[in-house]
């Protein structure tokens, strides 16, 4: 077991460095950037921008760096210039990037123009790399300034900022969805054929079937909007809380920030994911416990005298939760990648939007961390099923 | 292991499609139209002769060359369907108002009039008969015309894969086809249309369509003029990609750009005004709106056509009922320091602390806080006869900053465009008086200084300070700060005759204030102002509100500045509540917030429309100076 779990491990930070090689490789050749748009600028009379402008830009985003420099600059927070040793500079004039490149226009094997780097006007050398700011490395925790979202400040700040609203929703979330889903799962599969299992296995390809956004939209009418112009009680419409204090009737004053401020707006949007994960979980259980029921041991079991619930409690659920850990511990990721649609549906703060938003105005600071942070949660999510399947299922042995 | 090596490519899959996915998410509609470009024209002589000493791009449009295809193509064109394809909920006088006859919108002071240029009024009767009598006949029975080779009239129509530009497209193709005209549209990423070595950027189309962001001040020299004509020769610098030269045109609209005196700018554009239409090398179609939407219970909230920034009555919105106004953005503000963020939503809540100097409303500028604009008319500016040698800096004929040297040509004081050589020339020199209005504090209840002017100046200016541009910069001869007065002298280097020369230069920094490691702002360099909280997070207010507290990815909380020299303003606190595109107008219709902005509300949504006349909310449609047109490749490579 301990050397199947030091295998695992290295494995998973070699999965880990290779993930964060690719994702910034891919960021980096991804189109658009923050160099997007400033050709167009610079032609134009009233807000010229020369030359010297774009390499100054260029060198304040590192894209004047080689890839491989601004990966370890990334990953490590090195080189920051030349190895001193003993008061000798080494590696002073190496050349780790160019500061003004030479493009020019080629005609490529498909008849079509394109502009290529041909060469390069002005280098960086090693030694230019002193003094530059530079992150400590997102090993050790620095995921560096952002460059667009919150400008030339800590992407840990933003990531902060985000990360406890989206706990709150997901996890709340998730807690409902394990709390209702596992029983309506048993329950249904257990009266297989009933009517509750026809209304229930209906009610659940619906709520699978329904997309988030349109349930969102649809909660909102129903419960916000609707009910708030007919006067009648309602629920706040998004955000996480109000700006101004408010009454519903009913419920009464709500002072804006409040505890009963912020769980009021918390409904809506718990609702949504609760509705939408019960649906998929607790048919994921219903299907597993009726492959278990069917099985021999079940059978053994009856066949002992054993009373229907311990049959279904102790015999039938352990075995019918182990394909459920899978599910269970890959939201361990989910709790920090939040919920990209409905927290878009609600305008909650979360680390859903602020994904999209880094994607959408090529952060790829706050992309790259975003991206680093998931895959190492994915990585020991993995490990954490396959350990906690050891424990729950004998038939497994780790090697 | 073999599991493990399924997990290790599935996860290299699952994030390389991430990123995919998040890469292939529609661009806003609001980068679609390229920034910072200036609607100006010129126009070109029968649109089918080559510029001269140009290598490329010298064999005119098999058919697009023919004026009278663009003009049959300009009468087929009905504006109205198109308004009212992405407009649908507009009154029809409010249509009407939409639609585009030249390069500047029909509101705006240097429109020419519909009486002094080609009006392209819907006719499609006469649209066949101009492209008959260009040898594009339609044979009976057949949809599309042909010429006496046999070759059918298609034109390969490009443009963006945005749903506003399918919606109108589409009907655009529909009308074509009823003039015989075949249209193959295209509709490509933005990414690759608008980018810089692809699509507009190296003239890849035949038709091509986008929009162009207007301006108070119509510009437009780099659009129209005949050497701003993209080509490889020349590294594909200009923005006049449908590579129409007309000499009149494109003197006119160097004259237009190079005058100071309104009248004679307005006479200048006239005439560009007037070739554009004759030789259309391009078609103008309609502005697109700007919508605005506020609880029914707001006030004073009152954009303008013309004025960017609809915050600049900031002062007046208020509640009723409420002391608090809720503004919905979309977008959060990167940063309070525009110098280096200059993102719409970071000037809409700056503008809230620090309001600008000078209004455009209605296309027109008004002095707030200067005591006047010095033009030429009222004597606060001088346009300098003085004579410049060998070394000095100056703005060459061109437009371009450079040391006089032999060889350089400039404009002399007599506007003539002359070369340099060694000799003394005569050239004109701007000299501009801003003097701040009287009373301007601080919200810590400090005098508003030169100091801070010139703090301005010194950051604006520091290369280190992390700005974009320093053009401002190096066409600034001299400034002298003013020390019986808040405001200075502004000396341009010889050869600067920008029409706006009367628009406030400089803004105003808190030289006194005292930063959180006890420096005073003034002694900060400028290095360090894009991190500093001061700068970036919480800018010393001398406007209507002071920034209170910022949640990031939530809120900006202002409060009334009791040291704003207009008064209290009408709300005593104003917050910017961060929202998403998807949320907005729930939030505006559940009270949640009370005013959603035209970058939040890419039109008027049958919701709004509905709400607005159930009396719940007002709306605000406006044509904004965003607008749409189709471009005439006129050459091929």
């Amino acid at each position: 077991m301990t050397t199947y779990l030091i295998r695992r491990v290295l494995q998973s930070i070699l999965v880990v460095f290779i993930s964060a090689v690719a994702t910034y490789v891919l960021l980096s050749f991804a189109p658009g950037g923050p160099m997007a748009g400033l050709r167009q600028i610079q032609q134009s009379g009233r807000f010229q921008i020369t030359e010297e402008d774009i390499a100054r830009i260029r060198a304040s985003f590192e894209l004047d760096l080689n890839l491989w420099v601004r990966f370890s600059r990334w990953l490590v927070g090195m080189p920051r210039g030349p190895i001193v040793i003993g008061g000798q500079e080494y590696f002073a004039d190496v050349v780790v990037g160019c500061r003004k490149p030479i493009e020019a226009e080629v005609l490529n094997s498909r008849g079509e123009y394109e502009i290529l780097t041909v060469g390069c006007k002005e280098s960086v050398l090693m030694k230019d790399l002193v003094g530059r700011r530079t992150s400590r490395g997102i090993l050790l925790g620095d995921f560096g300034l952002s460059w667009r979202i919150l400008r030339d400040r800590p992407v840990s700040d933003l990531i902060e900022s985000r990360l406890s609203k989206t706990l709150q929703l997901i996890g709340l979330e998730t807690i409902l969805s394990l709390v209702i889903g596992i029983p309506l799962g048993i329950y249904s599969a257990v009266r297989q054929y009933s009517k509750f299992d026809y209304i229930f296995t209906t009610l659940a390809f619906m709520g699978s079937a329904m997309p988030s956004f349109f349930f969102g939209l649809l909660l909102i009418l129903m419960f916000s909007i609707l009910p708030k112009g007919a006067g009648l009680p309602y629920i706040p419409a998004g955000l996480s809380e109000s700006v101004r204090d408010y009454t519903i009737p009913v419920i009464g004053d709500v002072v804006a920030g409040s505890v009963k401020d912020r769980t009021l707006h918390l409904i809506l949007p718990v609702t949504v994911l609760t509705l939408i994960n019960i649906a998929g979980w607790s048919r994921f259980i219903r299907a597993s416990m009726l492959d278990v029921l069917r099985q021999d041991y079940v059978r053994t079991a009856r066949a002992k005298g054993l009373g229907q619930t311990v049959v279904i409690m102790k015999h039938a659920l352990r075995n019918a939760l182990i394909p459920f850990i899978t599910i269970v511990v890959f939201t361990i990721p989910g709790l920090f990648s939040g919920a990209i649609i409905t927290e878009s549906i609600f305008a909650w703060p979360g680390m859903g939007r602020l994904y999209i938003l880094a994607l959408g105005d090529y952060d790829y600071p706050v992309a790259m961390a975003i991206f680093f942070i998931l895959a190492v949660l994915t990585v020991i999510a993995t490990l954490l099923r396959d350990i906690i399947y050891t424990l729950v299922d004998p038939r497994i042995r780790l090697t | 292991m073999l599991r493990n090596r399924l997990f290790f490519v599935m996860g290299l899959l699952v994030i390389a499609s991430m990123i995919l996915t998040a890469c292939g998410t529609p661009a806003p509609v609001a980068t679609e139209a390229p920034a910072a470009t200036e609607p100006a024209m010129t126009e070109a002589p029968a649109a089918t002769e080559a510029p001269a000493e140009q290598a490329s791009f010298t064999t005119p449009h098999p058919i697009l060359g023919d004026l009278r295809v663009r003009q049959a193509l300009s009468y087929c064109t009905n504006k109205a369907d198109l308004i009212k394809s992405v407009y649908p909920l507009l009154t029809e006088e409010e249509q009407a108002s939409l639609v585009m006859n030249t390069f500047i919108p029909r509101a705006h002071w240097a429109y020419a009039g519909d009486e002094n240029v080609t009006v392209y009024e819907f006719d499609a009767a006469k649209g066949a008969a101009l492209l008959d009598e260009a040898g594009w006949t339609l044979a009976e029975g057949a949809d599309f015309r042909t010429n006496a080779a046999g070759e059918q009239l298609s034109l390969k129509f490009t443009t963006t894969s945005a749903a506003f530009r399918q919606t109108w497209a589409a009907i655009w193709e529909a009308q074509m086809a009823e003039c015989g005209v075949q249209i193959i549209r295209l509709h490509a990423p933005a990414s690759w249309w608008f980018g810089d070595t692809t699509g507009i950027a190296r003239r890849d189309y035949e038709l091509g369509a986008f929009a162009w962001v207007g301006q108070a001040d119509p510009g437009g020299q780099t659009l129209y003029a005949c050497d701003q004509i993209p080509l490889p020769e020349n590294g594909w610098a200009g923005q006049n990609a449908m590579g129409w030269c007309n000499e009149l045109a494109s003197s006119n609209i160097k004259v237009a750009n190079n005058t100071l005196i309104k009248d004679d700018r307005i006479a200048a554009y006239t005439i560009v005004q007037q070739e554009f239409t004759k030789d259309v090398p391009s078609i103008p179609l309609f502005n697109r709106t700007e919508t605005f939407a506020t609880s029914s219970d707001i006030t004073g909230f009152a954009p303008a056509p013309g004025q960017e920034y609809y915050n600049y009555n900031v002062q007046e919105w208020a509640k009723t009922g409420s002391d608090t106004v809720i503004v919905g953005f979309t977008q959060e503000p990167a940063s309070l320091f525009t110098l280096v963020e200059d993102a719409f939503v970071a000037n809409i809540a700056y503008q809230i602390v620090r309001p600008a100097q000078e209004t455009h409303l209605n296309y027109d500028f008004k002095a707030t806080l200067v005591k006047e604009l010095p033009t030429l008319e009222n004597g606060g500016t001088t346009n300098n006869d003085v004579e410049v040698s060998a070394g000095t800096m100056v703005v060459d004929a061109d437009g371009n900053v450079v040391e006089l040297a032999a060889g350089v040509f400039v404009n002399n004081a007599a506007g003539e465009r002359v070369e340099f050589t060694g000799d003394p020339v005569m050239m004109k020199q701007l000299v501009s008086r801003f003097e701040i209005i009287d009373g301007l504090t601080w919200e810590d209840g400090t005098a508003v200084s030169s100091a801070d002017l010139e703090l301005n100046k010194k950051i604006s200016c520091d290369p280190e300070s992390g700005a974009t541009s320093f053009i401002v910069c190096e066409k600034t001869a001299s400034t002298e700060f003013l020390a019986d007065a808040v405001g200075y002298v502004q000396t341009w280097i010889p050869g600067v005759q920008d029409p706006l020369y009367f628009v406030p230069v400089w803004g105003l920094y808190p030289a006194h204030q005292v930063v959180a490691d006890g420096r005073t702002l003034a002694d900060v360099p400028a290095a360090e102002w894009a991190t500093l909280p001061e700068v970036a997070e919480k800018p010393l207010s001398y406007g209507p509100y002071k920034l209170v507290e910022w949640v990031k990815g939530e809120k900006l909380v202002f409060a009334a500045n009791e040291n704003w020299v207009g008064g209290a303003p009408a709300s005593p606190n104003l917050v910017i509540q961060i929202i998403t595109p998807e949320s907005a107008e729930g939030l505006l219709l559940s009270g949640e917030v009370d005013i959603l902005d035209s970058t939040t509300l890419a039109g008027l949504s049958e919701t709004l429309k509905a709400a607005a006349d159930a009396g719940d909310i007002v709306t605000y449609v406006e044509a904004g100076g965003t607008w749409e047109h189709i471009d005439v490749q006129l050459f091929i490579r």
